[in-house]
């Protein structure tokens, strides 16, 4: 351990104090992050979670919804980002089917339909909702630019059939809705910039209402669209999934993981400021060191 | 007429796609939707010729024993299980979604697992105050991923960070966002034009 905290073998002033704060081995920070991941996660600590405007404007959006109103649910992301987005997913059908919308569910990722299957199969049959008159999972058609804009145009024409094979024409579900125009709101749930695709080609060309959930990294891009009303609400990361599970009072995976997250935030700030304090003094000493060669 | 023949055709089809914006005629209305439907061909096209590139690639590597091949056995051994057995037993049931749940997606998720401790590691080493932009970019950073979290919120961290969110950080991507769509539109017109030749190859 004393080694794995110094600096590297043979390095010049291994014992310095700045210098083993700015040479912190690697596998230390990984054995602190992994201990601040798993510890909250096993003793949870229950810090509060609050609500942020843009959460509240998502939540707002689907409380706003009438029972038997449709919804287009688009899961666009790949197992990669699960984690983040699986209880955003999880979150909203919930809510959708506790207030009995009908939901029309697609992706546009190729690795999309298994997780689509999951989550619509768990949240159906929570809430009893049968396949074809509640739901119906078009499954993945390739090219979302196609499939965004051909869909204002007609549903049914952009999937014949179903991820099952069964004519779109024949589901119960279909009969009224073959286009945006039917749809009251649509979901897009996704890791990449999609929501932006969703809002270029369905909102701007359409004038579908749309909502989003969307990784952390992706969210900071997505404020210009809610802040023109392109984007009626989003939900950003595991904190915005954590958010929406409190508004609808249905704890989940995004709720349960807010202590780690937040414990993980604070090491690598700490980690971070270490790092600084190393520097700086490592910096001042380099100064003071030219000052006594310049006399 | 190799090269004519292209932009005549993208000429056509651009010009096509830009009136439909800006009138109803039902025969304008059928034809956006012709090219809507071919896209989607095309594009399920290309990821058939994606798929035969790749077995291609990996298997040129085994024959050769390249270096590496040993990977691409198991890239060219997975290709052809998950084709097979989505075709003997369908994508919907047997060992398809089982290699999903079971194989795919542990792999995926562990895999974007691992930027946590990278990141950790990386923001530690980089993130330096070397200089009053530093500083700044260093504090604003910090700000927002505590204010992002609820221990941030208890300290009163998130007003500072939803600030950092709704301006600074919009009126840049606002800006850089004006920028591409003014450079995808005259891109858009350089191709429509004939003037923009590269996606012909070389030579054009």
């Amino acid at each position: 351990m004393k080694d794995m905290l110094g600096a590297p073998a043979g390095a010049e002033g291994k014992g310095r104090f700045y210098e083993r704060l700015i040479n912190v081995d690697r596998r230390v920070i990984f054995i602190f992050v992994a201990l601040a991941v798993a510890l909250p996660l096993l003793f949870p600590l229950n810090i509060p979670v609050g609500s942020s405007r843009e959460a509240n404007a998502y939540f707002g959006e689907m409380e706003r919804l009438a029972s038997g109103d449709e919804i287009i649910f688009s899961f666009d992301y790949e197992p990669d980002t699960m984690a983040e987005l699986d209880p955003m997913s999880l979150a909203t059908l919930r809510h959708a089917f506790r207030k009995d919308l009908k939901v029309v569910a697609l992706t546009n990722y190729a690795g999309g339909p298994g997780i689509a299957e999951r989550i619509l199969g768990q949240t159906a049959a929570e809430y009893d909702k049968a396949y074809g008159e509640d739901y119906v999972f078009l499954g993945y058609n390739p090219d979302y630019s196609a499939t965004m804009l051909r869909m204002g145009e007609s549903i049914k024409a952009t999937f014949p059939t179903d991820h099952y094979h069964t004519p779109t024409d024949q589901i119960p579900l279909l009969t009224d809705i073959d286009r945006y125009a039917d749809i009251e709101l649509l979901v897009t749930v996704t890791a990449s910039a999609l929501a932006e695709y969703w809002v270029i080609w369905a909102g701007g060309n359409y004038g579908q209402r749309i909502i989003t959930g969307n990784t952390a990294i992706q969210a900071v891009l997505i404020y210009p669209y809610f802040q023109t009303g392109q984007l009626a609400g989003f939900l950003g990361g595991l904190k915005g999934a954590a958010e929406y599970e409190k508004l609808i009072s249905i704890d989940g995976a995004g709720v349960r993981g807010m202590d780690a997250q937040s414990i993980a935030h604070l090491l690598i700030v700490l980690f971070v400021i270490l790092g600084n304090i190393g520097f700086l003094i490592q910096k001042r000493a380099a100064a003071g060191g030219e000052a006594m060669e310049g006399r | 007429m190799k090269k004519t023949g292209p932009v005549v055709l993208g000429f056509i089809v651009g010009m096509l796609m830009l009136i439909q914006y800006f009138t109803p005629n039902a025969w304008v209305e059928a034809r956006y939707n012709n090219v809507l439907d071919w896209k989607q061909v095309v594009f399920g096209i290309t990821l058939i010729l994606g798929v035969i590139s790749l077995f291609l690639y990996h298997w040129r590597k085994i024959e050769r024993k390249e270096k590496g091949w040993g990977y691409s056995v198991i890239t060219v051994g997975g290709l052809i299980f998950m084709i097979a057995v989505a075709i003997i037993f369908t994508p919907e049931r047997g060992p398809y979604p089982w290699m999903f749940d079971y194989v795919q997606a542990p792999m995926q998720s562990t895999m974007f697992a691992l930027l946590a401790f990278y990141v950790a590691s990386a923001s530690y080493r980089a993130f330096r105050a070397r200089g009053f932009h530093a500083a700044l970019l260093l504090t604003a950073g910090v700000i927002v991923m505590m204010g992002r979290v609820p221990l941030g919120e208890q300290m009163g961290l998130h007003h500072i960070s939803s600030w950092i969110l709704d301006y600074p950080n919009l009126a840049a991507k606002r800006g850089i966002m004006i920028g591409v769509g003014l450079g995808m539109t005259a891109t858009a017109i350089k191709i429509i034009l004939g003037i923009e030749r590269t996606y012909l190859g070389k030579g054009a």
